[in-house]
C-alpha cells in the first residue's frame, strides 16, 4: 500500500516539476526543477525495488549531469541574456503535438491493463545486476566504453578548437 | 506474490506522461541549453518505462548502461552548446540562422 502511495507521490512530483519547468523563465530555476524531477525519479526507482538504479540515478543524473548543466549555464552568459519568449502559435502547436503523442501512447498501451505488474521485482540486488552486466551483456557493456571514449574525444576536440 | 496493487498500465502511463511533458517543453522552448535539459528528461522517462515493464534484472542492467549513455550525450551536447555560444553569440534557436564550417 505504501509502495503504491509513494509511486503516485513521486510520479506526481516529477510531473509537476517538469510542467513548471516548461513555464519557468529563469534558467537556473529551470535546472533546479529538473533536479527535482530527477530526484523524484530516483524515488520512483526505489519504490519499484530498483535500489541500485536509484543510487545510480542520484549519483549520475542528479550529481554529474546536473553539475554539467550548471557549469554550462555559468560559462555561457548568452543563456541569461536571451529572453525565451516563444510565440503563442509555437506554444500552442508544441503543446498540441505533445498531447497528441500522449493520447496515442496511452491508446496503444491500453492492452497493458490486463497485465499484472511482474512479481519478479521483489529482489534485484547489485549482485544479480553485476552477473548480467559482466555475463550476458558483457559485449554491450564493453561497447559502452567505446561510446564514452568517443564522447570524451569529441568533447575535447570541440573544446580545444576554441583555444588554438 | 503481487506487492503492487496496480496493473502494468500505471507505470507505463507515468512514463508516458513524463515523456510527453518533456517533449512539450522541448518543442516550445527556444533556448539550446533548455532543449538539452528536456532531452535528458525524455531519456529519463523512457528509462522508467524500461525498468518497470521489462524483466527485472535484464532491464535494470540495460538501464544502468543507458545512464552512461545519457552522461556521454550530455557531455558532448554541452561541449557543442558552448562552441555554438562562442561562435554565434546567442543560444536562441531562432537567432542561429546559418551553419557554416
Amino acid at each position: 500500500m505504501i509502495l503504491a502511495a509513494s509511486i503516485y507521490f513521486f510520479a506526481a512530483l516529477a510531473a509537476a516539476a517538469t510542467l513548471l519547468m516548461v513555464f519557468q523563465r529563469n534558467p537556473v530555476k529551470a535546472a533546479l526543477l529538473m533536479l527535482t524531477a530527477l530526484l523524484s525519479t530516483a524515488g520512483l526507482y526505489l519504490a519499484f525495488n530498483a535500489q541500485l538504479l536509484a543510487v545510480l540515478q542520484i549519483i549520475l543524473y542528479a550529481g554529474a549531469i546536473m553539475t554539467l548543466f550548471i557549469i554550462a549555464l555559468t560559462v555561457t552568459p548568452q543563456a541569461w541574456r536571451d529572453r525565451p519568449s516563444p510565440g503563442r502559435a509555437r506554444l500552442v502547436l508544441g503543446l498540441a503535438a505533445a498531447a497528441l503523442i500522449l493520447a496515442e501512447l496511452l491508446k496503444v498501451s491500453a492492452g497493458l491493463r490486463q497485465l499484472a505488474l511482474s512479481p519478479g521485482f521483489a529482489e534485484t540486488g547489485a549482485l544479480a545486476l553485476a552477473r548480467e552486466l559482466f555475463g550476458r551483456f558483457a559485449f554491450q557493456f564493453e561497447l559502452l566504453s567505446l561510446v564514452i571514449l568517443a564522447s570524451i574525444v569529441g568533447a575535447v576536440t570541440l573544446a580545444a578548437k576554441k583555444g588554438g | 506474490m503481487h506487492v503492487y496493487p496496480m496493473s502494468s498500465y500505471t507505470p507505463a502511463a507515468i512514463s508516458f506522461i513524463l515523456f510527453t511533458l518533456a517533449a512539450a517543453g522541448f518543442l516550445t522552448c527556444g533556448s539550446l541549453v533548455r532543449m538539452l535539459m528536456f532531452l535528458e528528461l525524455m531519456l529519463n522517462a523512457a528509462n522508467i518505462a524500461m525498468v518497470t515493464l521489462g524483466p527485472a534484472t535484464a532491464s535494470q542492467a540495460y538501464a544502468a548502461m543507458l545512464f552512461a549513455i545519457a552522461a556521454a550525450e550530455a557531455g558532448v551536447g554541452l561541449a557543442l552548446i558552448i562552441t555554438l555560444a562562442s561562435v554565434f553569440k546567442t543560444l536562441e534557436t531562432g537567432n542561429i540562422k546559418g551553419l557554416r564550417g
